[in-house]
Parts: structure tokens; sequence; C-alpha cells
């Protein structure tokens, strides 16, 4: 245990929705003596534990790893998707960033794409349909080829990674507000297309990608530039004028 | 086919936007070049004038493309607006900006500005281009000696400069300009450009007023 470590009392206004066709409104608990080491989820825990114990319905949210590395959990703390903390996920963001008395607002990420199934969990079945779309490489890579085979200059490895680190959680949908989901588009269509097993479908990859991320309803990107803002990977936006290159010469040439 | 499924595309509207904007901008500066004329005097702008109208086809061609121009920015502004209202379907509770940037207010009200300046447009154009153009110097130096509209002037200067604050680095980032080495100049241009056409038209009715 830390030195600096301390307990704080809160109270939180958590947005609860029985299911993807209820209503849904806030409601507001109190928690006392939450110690500052714990994980804004391992918060939930224990207001779930509390909740279950006096017999009321513990509060629904997504999590997984815990480890800010699958994308699963999510939720839009005082405002701000992922809580205020830069490049972190829910998961990873603690407690020691809050303080005694404080009043935390917990809404789920909204997007007319992502509806809501239960309190904080929501839909975020369209970023899977835009991977479908073309996330992939389908030629045929045969026997594990030798590392240095395929010449990748470092920069280009680098950018190629730092697309690659998107995890999927969709604040950048939830932050956006347009609703748009051209950052994580971007970075998926980035991530393939610099590199040289995704060069080959690359036309193919961008025209589908595109369309099927229209299709699913997320807005159009105006560069607002809160996506990257929000981004618990750090995403550049650089990704979408990427995808915007792509798109333009997937259509022309 | 491709190029109807190129401009309904999300990207697509984006690039008309980006498009636009950059022949808007362009005309500005073929504007602001004729404006320079009055600095010298008014019988200089009153012979620019009636050398242009001494050729109505020049004429006729760019203002019926300027028009188009026009028409294709607003309705695809307004189109993106109502779609993207519709896209985030539910607001949140605590409205909050992760990020404040010095032209956030810009990116967030681009749609305000941009009905603004259509107001001004109209009534600019109605005021001046389809006014007696044998008299136009006469008519500009009346109008901006008075202090209300020399004033309505600047501040629809002052909102173009706020529109181009957003729109100018917004068409660089569409057109997938977007590079480290070049992004401390772009940042520049960002504030450079805005205050560039803002100095540049405000400066003539502040001559008229102050002369
Ligand atoms: S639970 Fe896996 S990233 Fe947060």
């Amino acid at each position: 245990m830390s030195d600096k470590q301390k307990n704080i009392d809160l109270n939180l206004e958590i947005w609860r929705q029985k299911d993807s066709r209820a209503q849904g409104d806030f409601s507001t608990y109190t928690l006392q003596n939450i110690s500052t080491d714990m994980s804004f989820l391992e918060m939930l825990d224990v207001l779930n534990e509390k909740l279950t114990m006096e017999g009321g319905e513990p509060v629904a949210f997504d999590h997984d790893c815990r480890e800010g590395i699958c994308g699963m959990c999510g939720a839009v703390v005082d405002g701000i998707a992922h809580g205020p903390e830069p490049e972190t996920t829910l998961c990873q963001l603690h407690m020691r960033h809050f303080k005694s008395g404080d009043t935390i607002v917990i809404e789920p990420f909204r997007s007319r794409a992502f509806p809501v199934q239960k309190d904080l969990i929501v839909d975020r079945g369209a970023l899977d349909r835009v991977i479908q779309a073309g996330g992939y490489v389908s030629i045929n890579t045969g026997g594990t080829p030798d590392a240095n085979a395929t010449a990748i200059p470092s920069a280009t490895a680098e950018l190629a990674m730092d697309a690659a680190a998107c995890i999927g959680c969709g604040a950048c949908v939830a932050s956006c507000p347009n609703g748009s989901a051209m950052l994580f588009t971007g970075a998926k269509i980035s991530q393939l297309s610099l590199l040289p097993q995704g060069k080959a479908e690359r036309k193919e990859r961008a025209l589908s990608m595109v369309t099927a991320m229209d299709k699913e309803g997320f807005g159009n990107c105006t560069n607002e530039r809160e996506c990257e803002a929000v981004c618990p990977k750090g995403i550049s936006i650089g990704n979408i004028a990427r995808m915007n290159r792509e798109f333009v010469k997937a259509s022309f040439f | 086919m491709w190029f109807l499924h190129f401009i309904q595309s999300s990207i697509g509207k984006k690039w008309i936007m980006a498009l636009s904007g950059c022949f808007l901008i362009l005309f500005l500066c073929s504007h602001a070049a004729g404006n320079a004329t009055l600095f010298v005097g008014v019988s200089l702008f009153q012979a620019y004038a009636d050398q242009l109208h001494s050729h109505p086809l020049i004429v006729a061609v760019f203002s019926s493309g300027l028009l188009l121009i026009f028409a294709l920015h607003i309705v695809t502004g307004i189109l993106l607006t109502l779609q993207n209202k519709k896209a985030r379907n539910r607001g949140y509770k605590v409205q909050k900006r992760a990020k404040i940037r010095a032209n956030s207010q810009a990116s967030a009200t681009m749609i305000y500005s941009g009905l603004f300046m259509l107001l001004f447009v109209v009534l600019h154009t109605a005021a001046v281009s389809f006014g007696d153009h044998a008299s136009i110097g006469k008519t500009i130096a009346e109008m901006f000696s008075s202090f209300a509209i020399s004033i309505f002037y600047i501040i629809a200067f002052m909102v173009l400069a706020l529109h181009l604050s957003h729109g100018f680095w917004s068409m660089l980032q569409t057109f997938g300009v977007n590079h480290p080495e070049y992004n401390g100049l772009i940042h520049a241009l960002t504030f450079i450009v805005p205050v560039f056409f803002l100095l540049l038209f405000s400066s003539l009715p502040l001559l008229f007023l102050f002369h």
C-alpha cells in the first residue's frame, strides 16, 4: 500500500436503463471510504456489491482485461470518454484523480450507431461490421516467413504500429460531436495500407470499409479533433488524413 | 456511378466542403486584390470596376461559377449538420470538450458563422454588386461613411475570420495534408490566414470612416 493511500467519499450519478427499449434515467448513489488506489471499475465493483447486498440491481458495465488492452471497458465520466486522464482507459483510471466529496456523473457512450443495451453497456457491433468489411488481409501467407524477408522501413513500421494500437473501444465515436467513427476506421485502414502485406488489397479495403462505416449510421467527420483527445491509445488524426487519401485514390484511380 | 458513390460518402462530402471552400478562399484573394485599389483612391477602384465590366462574358462566367460553388458549400454544409445531429442522437448530461483549443468555438459554430456569412453576402451583393456599376466607387464611399454600416461590415469580417480559423485547417486535413514535418507551418497558417483577411478587408471601412 502506498504512503499516499487514502480513502475518499463519493457521490455518483449513474445512467440506469433496464434494456434497450426502456427510457432510462440517472440514479444517485453515495459511496464511503473508497481507496484512492482502486481503479474506476473496482470502485463500481464496490458499488455493485453494496447494491446486491441491499437487494438492488447492480450497475451493468462492460469490462474484460482491466489492463487497458482489450477495449471492452468505457463510459463517459464527467463529460469525457474514459474519464479525465489522457491516454487512459476507464479500467486504468484510478480513484486518486478524484477528491473526497466529488460528484461523478457516469453515462454510457452515446451515438445512434451504439444503442444502449443496459445501463452503461452499449452495442458496439457496428465497429465489428466495419472490420468485417475489409479490416484484414486475405492473401495467402504460406509458411512462417523469415523475419527479415520483407523489408519494411522502421519509420513505416512505427506508423503502422501506432495505428494498430487502436483497441476499438469506441471512445472516438462517443466523444465526437458528430458521432463519427473516422478515427477508428482511419486507424484500421492505415495499419494495413502502410504495410506490404496490406497493400495488395488497399483499394478494395478503403472503399468497402468507408462504405460499411457510412452504412452503420455514424456521422460525418468535421475535424473537431475530440476523438484524438480522448483516445486511450493516443491515435492521431493523421490516420484520418491517410484514410481520406486512401479513399480518394481508390475512388478515382 | 463511382463518382456518385464518392460524393455520397462521408469522405466525399468532406471533399465537397473542402474543395468549394478552397475556391471560395481563392475568390476572397481576388476580391481582396480588387479592393486594394481603394487604398490608392476611389477613382482607381472605379476604373478597375469599369475595366472588369467591359468584359461581360468574363463577369458572367465567373459570377455563375461562384454562385454554383457557394450553393454547393452551403447545401452540403446544411446537409452535414442535419445528418450529424441525427448521428449523435442524444447529448450528454455533462457537456465538455476533452481539449479546449483556441479555435474550438469556431469548429462548433461553423453552421452559424456560415449562415451569417450568407446573410452578409446577400446584403452586400444587393447593395453593391447589383447596384449601378458606373458609380460603384461612390456607392462604396457613401456606404462606409456611415458608422453603422462600417461596423456591420467589420463584424461580418470577424465572423469570416472565425469561420476560416476552422475552415482553412479543416480543408487541409480533408485533403489529407497532415504531416509532422509541415504541421507546425499548417498550425501557424490556421491563425495567419484568418487574420490576414480580417485586416485586409476591415481596413477599408476603417479607412473611409477615419478619412
Ligand atoms: S477492460 Fe480491457 S481495456 Fe479496459
